[in-house]
């Protein structure tokens, strides 16, 4: 049964699937546990809680496929969140889009920042982004004098949008922001497969030295990366603004973890080269069923709940490594004994080997 | 041998009177070669008739290749030996199996007569056996006291530092040199490195040490003060294996010699009984068989022409003209710096000066991408950390480089036409895979080097570089890949082929450039070029290691007649 699988399907696909199954058994079980599961507010509230994350996430993923990661995410949110509320105070007739395309520019130049330092600069990508991850919020603090955005401030159809549907079926809607980052997820999972960009990105990850022996612009493609991931971030921090309305200065804290979780978990490799944007979408679906359904489970601590998504993280790193290495071993003996037995069959002996 | 108790000095335990030939060493260094003569293989004191150190028909293979086969290898104490054989003759494997990093399939090894097992690096350390490499093994934020002691176990659970550079300082004053022993060790010379590893390896009661190509990157006066080093150990009764790619060096100083070749062991004799010629052939004397017949055809105009190329403290003096059509094969030993040519004119590692044209038009090449458009290829002699990406299908592999040809409407990839390329190579160059969406890590060693060149020859080339083509796989995929490379030259496509493999460049190429230290040796064409000549100019005396009128002087001349083709006869 495992050889006829295996000569389908690949190693990395291996991880979606199992998450798959394993987010289905996890909602299969808080069913049977919580009376009432999938009613309609819970399944919206979920959809509404996953939009932010998933449409950092998909940048993200852009930038650990390149063996890098970005830990400013949570800060350009936030700053971006902070500015565009700002300015939307004090222009209350600007128009929407180019409140939106304000906070993705913002968050564009904040990404090109911390792409410039690691693939130009040559600073490990953890230290450089932990830097602006403070320098970001700092920025935020100064420029804010911690004064807070708050609801009232803002023009009113600001209001309207958490609320807005694409459509409803019965008590379940799509809302206009979780339909927001679905797009995302698909684009990005598009430029993953089909242009030249994404193939890179896999190139650039899984072995650096030969993707720069193949003439490849690394430098180039990891700074896109990180533009790209702050430009996602400046759209989160709109989706945040949009969402919660009051933006103070720890708006989005924490964030980068709970994304850098959600892309682990989703079978993104933190080594660069595997993974995709489905992933990431399940490890984003993972996280915020156990988030809010932990809550609802017997009212667990929050302490709980960050312990059980810490062991969930290990969980996931360590059968990445041990099952996924694996199963490559058995995928390479099929593929070797398949491709003995076309020799054997062809008759062209072993020659070759 | 005993060891003297620690705690104040290591001090192997020496007689009187060899304690003073130390001292004597330091005498002027012309000495040092007499004294050598006199002495070997080793003087007739019954202790030291006794060997420290015996290999017996020792055999050790890698999957299908042999890479020693009943080789035998024998030390005294207080003799320098040194092991002369080209490119895979097996000393490599000899070493790591003497230094327990591998174990030998067949065969006995013995310390002071007793049967031992080196299981371990830390066994051969504990038997008394170590080794230094061109690149020394240092830790460059700890003092030089601190690293010559680290491998010690029995200086007590808390350091002291005094006594430890006391020690350290004692120790080097031993090999006749002396370092500032509280000083990091970052800001040492490469020499300095490694007489930091010599000492490290005495303070551990050393009786055999191997020293691996630890020239190949020192400076004349650099190497005559290692050769002092040297000297000066073997008074003290130590066993030096020595490996040096240079000739001169190898007469300069050692007492015996040993040859291998293919794995097998050719001959051991003293070296007073070794000519220049004599060692050449032992190396290369194997029966030439025709490896493999080119189509020979008339080159077409020149494509690439180089002049002067110079990369600092690299290569330099590289000139060559390359024609449309012809195969220049690049030939040496390791270290001979063939591999960073091929990357400066990919624009890996660029040139400082010199000039490239191609196609009659100055070219400036800075980096892959660049090398790339002006159609230059390289393909790797890393193919698996290098060359290509493991985990992406055959078909990605092949389209990475060109890419950008492969977009179909809107931007996107043409899956299509990705697979029906890769499909195409699959038949050309017969890459044995049920698919080329199979990953190219699943491939064997001779189907991934195919799949390597399919991706260069995709992007169009005019000058396609091949690095070590044929290594690493097995003879029915090797001759696929010298028909591929004659069938592109007959085509009209200009090839450098890089092989430390001898008779591989002297069967594909129709010129030879032989370097050496980063130095161009010489030129053959294909009718002119033997295997001795290549190997003479590979070895031959690139600098002025040796003052005029010393035994390695004349070495160096002799190397000389023989890449003129004259005087092979005199050895045989």
């Amino acid at each position: 049964m495992m050889d006829s699988l295996l000569r389908r399907i690949r190693p990395e696909q291996f991880r979606e699937v199992i998450l798959a199954l394993v987010t289905l058994g996890v909602l299969l079980f808080f069913a049977s546990q919580i009376p009432d599961y999938f009613n309609g507010r819970s399944v919206n509230r979920l959809t509404m809680g996953m939009a932010i994350p998933l449409t950092v996430a998909v940048g993200q993923v852009l930038v650990v496929l390149t063996r890098n990661i970005d830990l400013s995410v949570s800060s350009i949110v936030g700053l971006a969140a902070y500015a565009t509320g700002t300015l939307l105070a004090r222009n209350n007739d600007l128009n929407p889009f180019l409140a939106i395309l304000f906070a993705i520019a913002l968050g564009l130049i904040l990404g090109a920042l911390n792409g410039l330092l690691v693939a130009y600069g040559n600073v490990p990508s953890i230290i450089a982004t932990l830097g602006t991850l403070a320098l970001y919020r700092v920025a935020l603090v100064e420029f804010s004098g911690a004064k807070t955005v708050t609801t009232s401030e803002l023009p009113a159809w600001l209001d309207d949008v958490p609320g807005a549907n694409v459509f409803s079926a019965g008590a379940y809607d799509l809302r206009v922001m979780f339909a927001a980052a679905l797009v995302v997820v698909i684009l990005g999972q598009l430029v993953l497969r089909y242009l030249p960009f994404g193939r890179r990105l896999y190139a650039i990850g899984s072995n650096p030295d030969a993707a720069r022996f193949a003439g490849l612009p690394v430098r180039r493609d990891v700074l896109l990366a990180f533009t790209l991931c702050g430009g996602l971030s400046g759209l989160a921090g709109f989706m945040f603004l949009v969402r919660f309305g009051n933006i103070t200065v720890t708006a989005a804290q924490g964030l980068e973890l709970q994304v850098v979780a959600a892309v682990v978990v989703g079978g993104v490799s933190i080594l660069g080269g595997s993974g995709s944007m489905i992933g990431a979408l399940l490890g984003v679906l993972l996280i915020e069923v156990l988030q809010t359904s932990l809550l609802r489970w017997q009212g667990m601590s929050e302490f709980v709940k960050d312990a059980i998504l810490g062991l969930l993280i290990l969980i996931a790193v360590t059968a990445d490594a041990v099952i996924l290495g694996r199963l490559r071993e058995m995928w390479v003996r099929v593929r070797r004994r398949d491709q003995e037995a076309a020799r054997a069959a062809a008759g062209e002996g072993a020659i070759g080997g | 041998m005993l060891r003297l108790a620690s705690g104040h000095g290591y001090m192997l335990p020496l007689r009187e009177g060899r304690r003073q030939a130390a001292s004597e060493a330091m005498a002027p260094r012309h000495t040092a070669s007499e004294d050598a003569m006199e002495r070997a293989p080793a003087a007739a004191n019954p202790d030291e008739l006794r060997p420290v150190f015996e290999a017996e028909h020792i055999s050790k293979s890698f999957g299908g290749t042999q890479a020693l086969s009943d080789v035998s290898l024998t030390l005294y104490p207080g003799e320098i030996h040194a092991l002369l054989g080209e490119n895979g003759a097996g000393k490599s494997t000899l070493i790591k199996i003497m230094t327990g990093l591998q174990q030998p399939d067949a065969g006995e090894l013995r310390i002071a007569g007793e049967d031992v097992r080196i299981n371990s690096s830390q066994d051969a350390q504990r038997l008394g056996v170590a080794a230094i490499y061109q690149e020394p093994m240092i830790f460059p934020d700890l003092s030089v006291a601190e690293n010559i002691f680290i491998g010690h176990t029995d200086r007590g659970a808390i350091v002291d530092r005094r006594a430890m550079e006391r020690d350290a300082r004692a120790t080097l004053d031993r090999l006749g040199v002396s370092l500032d022993v509280g000083e990091p060790a970052r800001g040492l010379t490469l020499a300095e490195q490694q007489t930091v590893e010599i000492a490290k390896a005495i303070s551990l009661d050393v009786r055999v040490l191997i020293m691996d190509e630890p020239t190949a990157s020192l400076s004349a006066h650099e190497v005559r003060q290692l050769f002092r080093i040297v000297t000066n150990l073997r008074q003290q009764g130590v066993a030096v294996c020595f490996i040096s790619h240079r000739m001169e060096e190898v007469f300069e100083i050692a007492d015996r010699v040993t040859i291998l070749r293919d794995g097998r062991w050719i001959s051991t004799q003293p070296r007073a009984e070794v000519t220049v010629a004599s060692a050449i052939h032992g190396m290369v004397g194997r029966e030439v068989v025709e490896l493999f017949k080119r189509n020979r055809h008339e080159p077409g105009p020149v494509r690439l022409s180089v002049k002067n190329l110079h990369r600092e403290g690299v290569f330099d003096g590289i000139t060559f003209d390359l024609r449309a059509g012809e195969v220049l094969g690049f030939a040496g030993l390791v270290g001979a710096r063939r591999t960073d040519v091929g990357l400066a004119l990919f624009g890996i590692a660029p040139a400082d000066a010199g000039e490239v044209e191609l196609e009659g038009r100055d070219v400036h090449i800075e980096n892959p991408r660049q090398a790339m458009e002006l159609g230059i290829a390289y393909s790797t002699e890393d193919r698996r950390q290098l060359g290509l990406i493991m985990p992406m299908t055959i078909a990605e592999n092949i389209s990475l480089p060109s890419l950008p040809r492969f977009l179909g409407p809107g931007g996107f990839i043409d899956f299509a036409e990705e697979v029906s390329t890769a499909e195409r190579f699959r038949k050309r160059l017969a890459i044995r895979s049920n698919s080329v969406e199979t990953p190219a890590g699943s491939l064997s060693g001779g189907n991934q080097q195919k799949v390597l060149i399919s991706k260069w020859l995709e992007t169009n080339p005019k000058v396609l570089i091949v690095d070590e083509p044929t290594r690493g796989i097995d003879v029915g995929a090797k001759v696929e890949v010298h028909q591929l490379i004659d069938d592109l030259a007959a085509e009209g496509m200009a090839v450098i082929i890089i092989s430390s493999d001898l008779p591989e460049v002297l069967a594909m190429s129709d010129r030879i450039l032989v370097m050496r230290e980063g130095r161009q040796m010489a030129i053959f064409a294909h009718g002119e070029a033997t295997q001795e000549k290549v190997l003479s100019a590979a070895m031959g005396q690139s600098g002025d290691l040796f003052p005029d009128g010393s035994a390695a002087a004349a070495v160096a001349a002799e190397l000389d007649r023989l890449v003129q083709g004259k005087g092979l006869e005199a050895g045989q």
